[in-house]
């Protein structure tokens, strides 16, 4: 260990230089005619489907190099980048709540002139739109890829046992209880990660909330308990009926994660999985003969009511001081053709948000489908809720044996404290 | 934060031998206690039991999976690491990373040791100790206060690269490395210096050829500890880097840490991969590393 | 200049003389100075920013404006805030107690007559060479598969879940994995402190008929006192801000059972978006651990000197 004192210095001049000697030559591979797009892609999962897509791309573009830039922990990454003012030229997104708060800092570019805003779905399109955006009448994002969440079935284990897809609450609840008494789990639940108990809270929330109870909870400001809404008022019903169905869950659920569980249903260890489309690869990954089936969340007993909850999965962006403007429209315009978006769409099990050749031929997706193309759909709810509220760990509490009344005053709690700190920038 | 010099001071009154002759004390053979070997090596299990787990696990195929996990595979599955490997690109990171530690390692030696030498041998001056202080009081700074604008201003500069982080880890580790140096240089008689001082010497000369050398006990403890952060930290390369292809071992390892579809067979070989090259350099300097830390904390 | 060359004092207070050699050589500041520079620029600036960062509604990115002290108030309020001090306090205390206990024992065993002295010792500082996320998912699939398996094949049923399934247990497992890990290196601390003590104490104190006990707690615990005050002082400091433990471990689960102050600060700072806001908590956080360290080191020293 010890070093000849006399050379030490030497040996920092050589790191140093090497160092930068290496950083100067990767920079130098960017400068020739060809635009290079930095392109951020947050699904860990897709890095392959896109790395095809942007092969197609740069064979029909040779003026344009796209680097997809998959990070661990999409989160933290696109704000240290907006932090660095590194923002992408193209990033992809999770439609989500934290996706609204970027758009509202105006980080996005306006793609309200690109031709295939237009042949989004309106409601898809809505749904994004209603995340936020950086002023009224932009769009700050396109829907690449949309997602359905309802109560996924294994069709063998249905058929074996003579149960009908359910279509009211009760018919739910019998399919289950037939289940459990022939010692079938009805439910695989996955309490280890406490965010796959949010899809039931969505769908069982969101179709049985009043009317615009998040816009008027959000206009009552920091005293929620006072209020006409709440959700100790508003949400009772809902998590009665969540516990009612997590309740159907297999011994030892506190310690099985989602990959267990996609494993487990892919397995044939229950009748029914309440997860969305976005599970299907990851199941058929460890059965490709998994059998599965897929219906909507019956939150009531009247079966005109029900409707699907859809999300974003994929929304793609433009950074709004992109140096490549002109490059990152064509790139997007690319993105969205019918046929990339189809094919991703069948790659993923996911919907196509565009109105032109989107048909959803995958079985497992067969019994959402017609609710996705009747429009029947709703946004996930809890991209409604301050990414600083943490849902999902309230969820897992409540799943794993807390009270419905607990659960439903930590989160007036926590909203209105939430609403309490939250000072407003004033708009200019 | 003074004590401990102080109380360094005192133990060196205490025991004024050279560091060599306080070796481990020998026992005879016949008094070999094996009631305490045996609890110790039941207690050494407990450290091994992970390691062993990591390394079957690395081994199996997801249907082997299940159980206690402790079963060995019934065939080993090498297709694992070839997987992990490509998965993780584990060339490039491997690179990466040990670019980061060699350079951070290195650069932490040469500097932090002039640093510590020229506060210790000033530390009655009240503007060395300030110093002094104002380096150690950073230690208690937690992390989340800086971050944020430790990322914009090393983008700012450009060095949001492995370059920024061997700069971070050399001036990061300022804290606790001139905590530990300067006790140590107190310690150090100062005669040689004043008879080379005497010879004409600058002062400079001094510290590269007579107190450089002799810190080797603790640059061993320093260089070791840098190391191990370097090698392993998470944290901070997530938020400096800026290009992908700069990631490093664990950022890499966060593949598998997705909400999606985790292969733990081939998640355990990659992690496996990423702790070898320090676990087999360990294996083979491992009396040296100890001794080195050791050396090194006595002071 | 090699002339007036001040000489430090070898140690504790300086000689009366050497106060007389008033000029420091330039050489000095220059071997500082860089160090400084970088220290305040990379460091105390962001320090700086970071705290003035509290005073405002920033969000990490975007517009922000000047709020005064009013997350400060705020963070008064927040029984969220209140429970991660709780868990954190809990955890540390614990954790630091546990790994010291633990370290003591085992480096007092490793310095006794036994056997593959060198090898053991080799083994026990394994844990500190591995990072702590990667122990930690290797840790999480014991707690989660193997304990219970294990735990179900010998019918103890208490243990057929995972401790981390429940949030009343999940904070030993988060123990479990700290003290694992951090046992090692201060196992080797007090190896080297234990290694001071001459032989020749205990050979007296033998003679005198002392049992093993009253050698511990006469001879071996006095005199190792300043390692025990370092360890002490720091496994409190580096637990009190744990933060890749529980990442891999618990992500904070079950529901908020085991968020750390930390995690809290990282979470709602920079994933909830509220970054001015939980700088503030962050900032109150930094004088609690500075006032923590601050009156352990001088009760310890005070232990440390009576005797």
């Amino acid at each position: 260990m010890k070093l000849p004192p006399g050379r030490a210095p030497r040996a920092v001049r050589y790191l140093v230089g090497g160092t930068a000697l290496a950083l100067v030559l990767s920079a130098c591979a960017t400068q020739d005619d060809v635009v290079t797009l930095n392109f951020f892609q947050f699904k860990p999962e897709a890095v392959a489907n896109f790395n095809g897509i942007i092969d197609r791309f740069e064979a029909e573009n040779p003026d344009i190099r796209v680097v997809q830039n998959h990070v661990p922990d999409a989160d933290t990454a696109i704000r240290t980048l907006l932090v660095k003012d590194k923002t992408p030229d193209v990033l992809t997104l999770n439609g989500n709540g934290r996706y609204g708060e970027l758009a509202e800092a105006c980080v996005f570019a306006d793609l309200s002139d690109l031709t295939v805003v237009e042949q989004v779905r309106p409601a898809v399109g809505d749904i994004i739109g209603e995340l936020g955006s950086c002023s009224t009448g932009e769009v700050n994002a396109v829907p690449f890829s949309s997602n359905a969440s309802g109560i996924l079935y294994n069709r063998g284990l249905f058929a074996q046992y003579g149960v009908e897809v359910p279509t009211t609450w009760d018919e739910l609840l019998a399919a289950a209880q037939t289940f459990e008494d022939a010692g079938v789990t009805p439910f695989y639940t996955t309490l280890k990660d406490g965010w796959t108990v949010s899809p039931a809270f969505v769908n069982l929330g969101g179709a049985l909330q009043p009317e615009d109870f998040f816009d008027r909870l959000r206009a009552e400001g920091s005293d929620v308990a006072a209020g006409e809404v709440s959700f100790s008022k508003d949400y009772p019903e809902a998590m009665e009926k969540l516990t009612t169905l997590y309740s159907f869950g297999q011994d030892g659920a506190a310690s099985r994660d989602y990959n267990a569980g996609n494993a487990a249903f892919g397995a044939g260890e229950s009748a029914m999985y309440m997860q969305g489309s976005y599970a299907i690869p990851a199941i058929r990954a460890s059965n490709p003969d998994a059998n599965i089936g897929s219906f909507p969340y019956p939150a009531t007993n009247s079966p005109e009511d029900t409707v699907v909850v859809s999300g974003v999965d994929v929304a793609v962006s433009v950074g709004r001081d992109t140096e490549h403007p002109e490059e990152a429209r064509r790139f997007v315009e690319f993105l969205m053709s019918p046929e990339v978006v189809q094919q991703y769409a069948q790659e993923q099990s996911a919907f196509s948000p565009l109105t032109t050749g989107a048909e959803t031929t995958d079985p497992a997706l067969a019994g959402l489908a017609p609710y996705f193309d009747d429009n029947r759909i709703i946004g996930f709810i809890d991209h409604q809720l301050p990414a600083s509220l943490p849902l999902p760990q309230y969820l897992q509490e409540l799943a794993l044996g807390g009270s419905v009344e607990g659960f439903l005053s930590v989160m007036d709690r926590e909203w209105s404290k939430i609403a309490a700190r939250t000072i407003p920038n004033e708009k200019d | 934060m003074t004590a401990t010099s102080q109380s360094a001071g005192r133990r060196v009154l205490a025991d004024p031998r050279p560091d060599d002759v306080k070796q481990i004390h020998r026992p005879d053979r016949r008094q070999v206690n094996w009631w305490l070997t045996a609890l110790v090596a039941v207690c050494a299990f407990t450290i091994l039991i992970p390691l062993y787990l990591t390394v079957v696990t690395a081994l199996k195929t997801p249907d082997q999976l299940g159980g206690t996990g402790f079963g060995l595979p019934t065939s080993a599955r090498w297709q694992n690491f070839a997987e992990a490997w490509t998965l993780t690109s584990f060339p490039r990171a491997l690179l990466n990373t040990g670019l980061v530690t060699v350079g951070a390692v290195l650069l932490t030696l040469l500097t932090n040791s002039m640093v510590a030498y020229a506060i210790a041998r000033n530390l009655h001056r009240r503007f060395f100790k300030g110093l002094y202080l104002y380096f150690i009081a950073a230690l208690f700074v937690p992390f989340p206060i800086i971050m944020l604008p430790v990322v914009k201003q090393t983008a700012i500069l450009g060095l949001d690269n492995q370059l920024g982080l061997i700069l971070l880890y050399t001036v990061y580790g300022l804290s606790f490395n001139i905590f530990v140096y300067v006790a140590y240089i107190r310690s150090i008689p100062l005669e040689l210096e004043e008879a080379a001082l005497t010879d004409g010497a600058t002062t400079w000369t001094v510290f590269w050829r007579i107190i450089f050398p002799l810190l080797g006990p603790m640059n061993a403890t320093v260089g070791i500890l840098t190391c191990l952060w370097a090698w392993n930290d998470f944290m901070l390369p997530l938020v400096i880097l800026s290009d992908p292809s700069a990631q490093t071992l664990p950022l890499a390892q966060f593949i598998f840490q997705g909400q999606f579809n985790t292969n733990y067979p081939v998640a355990f070989a990659s992690y496996l991969m990423a702790m070898a090259p320090l676990l087999i350099v360990y294996i083979f300097a491992q009396r040296w590393v100890i001794s080195g830390v050791m050396r090194g904390s006595s002071k | 200049m090699s002339t007036d060359v001040s000489r430090p004092a070898r140690r504790g207070t300086p000689p009366p003389a050497m106060r007389q050699d008033r000029r420091v050589p330039r050489v000095f500041y220059l071997m500082v100075l860089p160090a400084v520079a970088l220290f305040a620029v990379f460091h105390t600036l962001p320090l700086l920013t970071g705290m003035f960062f509290s005073l405002t509604n920033y969000a990490g990115y975007g517009e922000w404006s000047f709020v005064g002290l009013q997350n400060y108030v705020n963070l008064f309020g927040d029984d969220r805030i209140y429970n991660a001090y709780g868990f954190t306090f809990l955890f540390a205390i614990v954790s630091t107690i546990a790994v010291n206990i633990i370290a003591l024992a085992v480096a007092i065993a490793l310095n006794g007559r036994i056997r593959f002295k060198t090898g053991f010792r080799g083994i026990f500082f394994i844990p500190n060479i591995l990072s702590i996320l990667i122990v930690g998912y290797v840790f999480n699939y014991v707690f989660s598969n193997s304990v219970p398996a294990i735990a179900e094949a010998l019918g103890i049923t208490s243990l057929t879940t995972s401790i981390l399934a429940s949030p009343d247990t999940a904070w030993i497992g988060v123990v479990i994995l700290s003290v694992w890990q951090a046992a090692a290196f201060n196992i080797i601390i007090y190896l080297a402190g234990l290694q001071t003590i001459p032989t020749e104490l205990y050979e007296a104190a033998a003679l005198d008929g002392a049992t093993p006990w009253k050698q511990f707690t006469s001879i071996t615990f006095p005199m190792i006192g300043a390692f025990f005050t370092i360890n002490m002082v720091l496994s409190l400091k580096n637990f009190l801000q744990v933060f890749d433990q529980i990442i891999s471990l618990t992500a904070g689960g079950p529901g908020t059972s085991t968020e750390s102050i930390s995690v809290l600060i990282y979470r709602g700072g920079f994933q909830g978006g509220e970054y001015g806001y939980q700088t503030a908590n962050a900032v109150i956080y930094l004088f609690v651990i500075i006032a923590i360290s601050f009156i352990q080191l001088r009760i310890l020293q005070r232990r440390e000197a009576s005797f």
